[in-house]
C-alpha cells in the first residue's frame, strides 16, 4: 500500500473526533476521589471480540519481538519499549524509526490495558488500535499493511499459530493486533511483580517504610497528588495541563524539529497551527478546543521507578524532578512552564515541600514499583519459501 | 459510519472457497475508516481497494488511464507500416527545476529510513538501470523485477513494465517515492526533511517552487528525467557500420522487431507476451516474494498467494488473455542497462537476440508475431551490431549526477521559538 501522499490540514476531523472524546472524559469528577487501591482490585478489561488464550498470548508476545511488523524490518516494538528499560525507552524523546526521532516519550507498556484509552493524549482507544498506528506510524513503525502481512505468510511458523488461534489460512495483519494485545494484557504488575503499596493496602502494613508511609500522607494530603493520581491504577485517565515546559531539543536538534513539523500534519493541525506551533498541543489534536492545548493524560505512577525520564515529551530525568517541578507550582528549575499557562490546572501550585518531604513523595512513588518485569526474548522464526522449485518448474510447464 | 463498521465487522475475513479468493473486508474497512478519519490529509486514498468483496476488480482511476494511454499510443500500425525509428525529438527543460530534481534523485534523505536513493536502483553506472536480474529493494524486502532505465523515461507514455501508471512521471515518482517496498516514504516526512535543509530551500526557491513541498518534489524529479535522454548513439549521428546497418534492415525485415519496436523509442509502448521465463528467484528467497505478495495483494489480483508467475499486463487489465504479457521496452541504451527483460533472465543481448531467433520462449499466449527467424550467424551479429548502435555516451558526468555531499546531520533551524515553522 502507498504511504500518505498529499498534504492537507485538517478541518473536518475535528467533528469526528470531538464525539469520541466526549464519551472518555471526566471519569474522576463525580463522587469525590477515588482512593488507592491494590491493583488487584481490577480486572485486566478483555474486550468481548479477542477474548485471551494462552497460544493468542504466546503469538503476541512473538510478534511484539519480531522487527518485521514494521517498514524495514529493523524496528518492532520491543525496539522502544525494551524490557530492560521499563518496556520503554530511557531518552526524553522515544528513539524514531531508523532516519527519525520520535517527538514523545515512549510509554510503558506495562499496565497500559487497564487505560481506557492509550497514548499520551489518549488518541487510541484500545490496545489494538494502538497496535496498529504504533506500527504504521511514521516515526514509529513505518510499516504499510500489506508488506507486513505478506511476510507473515512467508514465516511458516507464524502461519501455523495464526491458523490455530484465529483459524484463517494466512495471517491477517488486522489478527496480528489483536494477538499483540492479548500480549500486552498479560503484561502487568498483578501478581509476583506486585508493588509494596498494593500489600500495604492489602493489609501488610511492613511492606512501606516509615517515609513512605509519610509519603503516602502528603501524596493523599499538602501535596494533592491524589486529585489525579488515584485509584487502582494510580490515575483518573483524565486530560490536564500541568504545566510542562517544551523540550529544549526543539531548539537545537535538526531531527527533532522535522519530526515536530511532521507530527502538526499528522495530528491534523491547521494551517495557522502548523506555522506557530512550538509545543505538543496534546490533547488540543483531538478535541481542537484552544483550552485543551497542553493537557495530556495523567499516567499511571505504577511502575515509574523502572521509566525513566518522565512526562510525555520525557523533559524531567528523575522522580526528584518531578517532585521540584510541582513543589514551585509546575515549573522547571529555570522557571520554564507550560506556552499554554491560560490553560493549567489550578490545583498545581507551589506546595512548599521541604527537603524531607520532598523525598518521602519519592520514595513512597517508588513502592508503587514492584520487582522489574524481564523477559528472555523469543527468538523469531524465520522465513521459508512458500514453493518448491519443482512446483514452480511445473508452473512454468504449464504456462 | 458505526451502521457501516458494525456491517464491515461482520464480514470480516471470510474465504470464499468456491471463488478461491481472499477475502479481507476488514482491510477495507480499514482504509475506508482512514478514509473517513483523514480526507484532508490523504487525498488518493484507495478507490484501489486489494481484495476486494466479489472478486471483481475496482478498476483504479490510474489503472484505466494506464489502459487507455496504452491504446492511445497505439500507433495506427498497418501491416508493414510502423512508425519511424528516427531520433527523440527535443524537450524543453528549465535548468533550475532540473538541477534540483538532479539533487532529489541522488539523496537518500527521499525514503523511509533514508538508506536508499532513486539512484540505487536506477545506477548511472548501469544507464541507470540496476545491474541484478531482479531489482534490490526497500530495506527488509527484495524486488520481483528488473529495475529498467530511467533515460528517455520522459518521451514515454506508459510506465513499469506492466504499464500500470499511464499518466505522468509526476505520478511515477509518487509510485516510486511511497511503495512500501520500494522507497516506502511518508511524503509528509519527506517534506519536512527537505524544509530543514537550507541547499533546498534556496534551490525550492530559485527554481520558483517557493517554499518545498511534497508536490514540487515531484514535479522537480520528472524535470530532472526530461535531461536523461539517450545522446550521440551511432544510430542518431548516422554513422553506424556496414554491420549495424544490415542488422537495422533485419530489424525492420526479416526479423520482424519493427512490429513491436518502433518509433523514436523503439517501442509501440504496448503489452506483448514474448514467453521470457519465470524468475523462480522471485518466489525462492522470501524478500522478494514478501514483496510480489504486497504488490499482487495492493493491485486486488486475484489469488495472490498462489501465483507462481509474474502476472505483468494482466495486473491492469484482469483479463486472463493478457496474463504474462508486458510492455515492449525502449530499445536505446542496452549497451549499459543487461540484464534484459522485465525480471532480468536475458543476461547479454547475443541472448536475447538468440531468444527471438528461436521464436521467442514458451507460453500458450504467445503472441503471434514471434516465429523462429532461422538467421545465420552473421545476421545474428548484425542484429547486434544494431542494437549496440542505439546506445550513446553514458550520462556519468555532473551534468547528470549529482556530485555534491549531502550533510550528515540536518542542520537546527536557529531561533526556532520566534521563526514560522
Ligand atoms: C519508534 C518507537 C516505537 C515503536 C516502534 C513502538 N512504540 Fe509504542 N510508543 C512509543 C511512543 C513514543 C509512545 C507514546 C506516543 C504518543 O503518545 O504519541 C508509545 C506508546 C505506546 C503505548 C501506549 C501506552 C499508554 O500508556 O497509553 C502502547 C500500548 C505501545 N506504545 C505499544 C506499542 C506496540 C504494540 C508497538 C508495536 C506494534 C509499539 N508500541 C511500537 C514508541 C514506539
Ligand atoms: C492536576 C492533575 C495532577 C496533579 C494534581 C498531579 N499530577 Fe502528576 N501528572 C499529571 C499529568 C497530566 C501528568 C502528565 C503530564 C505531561 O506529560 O505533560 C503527570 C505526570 C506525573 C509524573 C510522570 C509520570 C511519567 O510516567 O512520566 C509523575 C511522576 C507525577 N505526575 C507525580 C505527581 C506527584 C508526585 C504529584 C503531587 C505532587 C502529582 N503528580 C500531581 C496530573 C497531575
Ligand atoms: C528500490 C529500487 C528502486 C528505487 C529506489 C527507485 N526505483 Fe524506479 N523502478 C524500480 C523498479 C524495479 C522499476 C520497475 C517497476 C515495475 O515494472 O513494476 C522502476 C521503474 C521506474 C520508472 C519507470 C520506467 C519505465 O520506463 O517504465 C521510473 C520513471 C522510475 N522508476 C523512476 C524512479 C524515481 C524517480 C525514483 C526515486 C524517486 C525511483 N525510480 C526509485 C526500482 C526502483
Ligand atoms: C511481439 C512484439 C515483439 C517483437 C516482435 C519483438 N519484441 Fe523485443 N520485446 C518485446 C517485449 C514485450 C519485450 C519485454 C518482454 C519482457 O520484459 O518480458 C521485449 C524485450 C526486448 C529486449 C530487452 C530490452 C530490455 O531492456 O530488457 C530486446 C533487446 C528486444 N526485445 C529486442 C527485440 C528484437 C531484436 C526483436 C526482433 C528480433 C524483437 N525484440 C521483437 C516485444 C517484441
Amino acid at each position: 500500500m502507498k504511504k500518505v501522499t498529499k498534504l492537507r490540514f485538517t478541518v473536518l476531523a475535528a467533528a469526528i473526533t470531538t464525539t469520541f472524546v466526549l464519551g472518555c472524559v471526566g471519569q474522576a469528577t463525580a463522587g469525590g476521589i477515588p482512593p488507592l487501591a491494590s491493583l488487584d482490585t481490577l480486572d485486566v478489561p478483555i474486550p468481548p471480540d479477542n477474548k485471551q488464550s494462552p497460544a493468542k498470548v504466546e503469538l503476541g508476545k512473538i510478534l511484539f519481538f519480531d522487527p518485521r511488523i514494521g517498514g524495514d524490518a529493523s524496528t518492532g516494538c520491543s525496539t522502544c519499549h525494551e524490557p530492560d528499560q521499563g518496556w520503554a525507552w530511557s531518552e526524553d524523546f522515544s528513539r524514531g524509526y531508523p532516519g527519525t526521532v520520535h517527538w514523545r516519550n515512549s510509554q510503558t507498556i506495562i499496565n497500559s490495558a487497564f487505560y481506557p484509552r492509550q497514548f499520551w493524549a489518549g488518541s487510541a482507544s484500545s490496545n489494538e488500535k494502538q497496535a496498529k498506528s504504533a506500527a504504521t506510524g511514521g516515526v514509529a513503525g513505518n510499516g504499510e499493511s500489506d508488506i507486513m502481512e505478506a511476510r507473515l505468510a512467508l514465516i511458516p511458523d507464524y502461519v501455523t499459530r495464526f491458523k490455530d488461534v484465529f483459524g484463517t489460512e494466512w495471517p491477517l495483519i488486522t489478527d496480528v493486533w489483536l494477538a499483540i494485545s492479548a500480549f500486552e494484557r498479560t503484561m502487568n504488575t498483578l501478581g509476583k511483580h506486585e508493588a509494596p503499596l498494593d500489600k500495604y493496602l492489602k493489609g501488610d502494613k511492613s511492606a512501606l517504610n516509615e517515609q513512605q508511609i509519610k509519603g503516602k500522607a502528603l501524596f493523599e494530603g499538602k501535596a494533592g497528588c491524589i486529585q489525579c493520581h488515584n485509584g487502582a491504577l494510580v490515575t483518573d485517565s483524565d486530560y490536564h495541563n500541568i504545566g510542562v515546559p517544551p523540550n529544549k531539543r526543539w531548539e537545537e536538534d535538526g531531527l527533532a524539529q522535522i519530526t515536530f513539523r511532521f507530527e502538526q500534519y499528522a495530528k491534523g493541525q491547521t494551517q495557522e497551527g502548523y506555522r506557530k506551533a512550538k509545543s505538543d498541543w496534546g490533547f488540543y489534536y483531538r478535541s481542537k478546543n484552544k483550552w485543551d492545548r497542553g493537557k495530556f493524560r495523567t499516567p499511571s505512577l505504577r511502575y515509574a521507578a523502572y521509566t525513566a525520564p518522565y512526562m510525555h515529551n520525557g523533559v524531567f530525568m528523575s522522580l526528584e524532578e518531578v517532585v521540584d517541578f510541582y513543589n514551585v507550582g509546575g515549573k522547571d528549575e529555570e522557571g520554564r512552564t507550560t506556552l499554554f499557562p491560560e490553560n493549567m490546572d489550578k490545583r498545581i501550585k507551589p506546595l512548599g515541600l521541604n527537603d524531607d518531604e520532598k523525598e518521602a513523595l519519592v520514595a513512597f512513588i517508588e513502592s508503587m514499583s514492584g520487582p522489574e518485569i524481564t523477559m528472555k526474548k523469543p527468538t523469531m522464526p524465520p522465513y521459508a519459501p512458500l514453493f518448491t522449485k519443482a512446483q514452480l518448474q511445473a508452473a512454468q510447464e504449464a504456462k | 459510519m458505526r451502521a457501516i463498521n458494525n456491517w464491515l465487522e461482520k464480514c470480516t475475513n471470510k474465504y470464499d472457497q468456491s471463488a478461491g479468493i481472499y477475502i479481507n473486508f476488514l482491510r477495507t474497512e480499514v482504509l475506508f475508516k482512514e478514509f473517513l478519519k483523514s480526507r484532508n490529509t490523504k487525498t488518493k486514498v484507495k478507490t484501489e481497494l486489494g481484495g476486494n468483496p466479489m472478486g471483481v476488480r475496482v478498476v483504479t482511476g490510474r489503472s484505466i488511464l494506464a489502459a487507455i494511454m496504452g491504446l492511445g499510443v497505439a500507433f495506427s500500425a498497418q501491416a508493414g507500416k510502423y512508425p519511424d525509428i528516427g531520433p527523440l525529438p527535443q524537450l524543453k527543460i528549465n535548468k533550475a527545476k532540473a538541477e534540483l530534481g538532479k539533487r532529489l534523485f541522488f539523496d537518500k534523505r527521499l525514503s523511509g529510513d533514508a538508506a536508499i536513493s532513486c539512484a540505487t536502483c536506477h545506477d548511472p553506472k548501469s544507464g541507470y538501470a540496476h545491474p541484478d536480474a531482479l531489482s534490490p529493494g526497500y530495506p527488509g524486502n527484495g524486488h520481483f523485477r528488473n529495475a529498467q532505465t530511467v533515460v528517455n523515461a520522459a518521451h514515454k507514455k506508459v510506465w513499469n513494465h506492466d504499464g500500470r501508471i499511464g499518466t505522468n512521471l509526476n505520478d511515477m515518482t509518487r509510485e516510486m517515492l511511497t511503495e512500501d517496498y520500494i522507497m516506502n516514504m511518508d511524503m509528509r516526512i519527506m517534506q519536512e526533511r527537505v524544509k530543514q535543509d537550507p541547499v533546498y530551500v534556496k534551490m525550492f526557491k530559485d527554481a520558483g517552487y517557493g517554499e518545498p513541498s511534497n508536490g514540487s518534489v515531484r514535479k522537480a524529479i520528472p524535470e530532472y528525467l526530461q535531461t536523461l535522454t539517450s545522446r550521440n548513439s551511432l544510430f542518431d549521428k548516422g554513422k553506424m557500420s556496414a554491420s549495424a546497418k544490415k542488422g537495422m534492415a533485419l530489424f525492420k525485415g526479416k526479423g520482424g522487431c519493427i512490429q513491436c519496436h518502433n518509433g523514436p523509442l523503439l517501442t509501440d509502448q504496448k503489452a506483448h507476451n514474448t514467453g521470457v521465463a519465470e524468475n523462480f528467484d522471485i518466489f525462492l528467497d522470501p524478500n522478494n516474494h514478501q514483496a510480489f505478495i504486497a504488490f499482487t495483494m495492493f493491485q486486488g489480483v486475484p489469488d495472490y498467494m498462489n501465483l507462481k508467475r509474474d502476472p505483468g499486463y494482466y495486473n491492469v487489465t484482469l483479463l486472463k488473455q493478457d496474463i504474462g504479457k508486458f510492455i515492449t521496452p525502449q530499445l536505446r541504451e542496452l549497451k549499459y542497462t543487461a540484464p534484459y527483460m522485465h525480471n532480468g533472465m536475458i543476461k547479454t543481448l547475443a541472448d536475447v537476440v538468440e531468444f527471438y531467433n528461436q521464436g521467442g520462449g514458451k507460453d500458450s499466449r504467445k503472441d503471434s508475431a514471434l516465429k523462429p527467424l532461422d538467421l545465420s550467424k552473421a545476421e545474428k551479429k548484425d542484429l547486434l551490431a544494431f542494437l549496440n548502435a542505439l546506445s550513446g555516451d553514458q550520462l556519468t558526468s555532473d551534468e547528470h549526477v549529482w556530485k555534491g555531499k549531502y550533510p550528515a546531520e540536518y542542520e537546527v533551524i536557529a531561533d526556532w521559538n520566534n521563526v514560522k515553522n
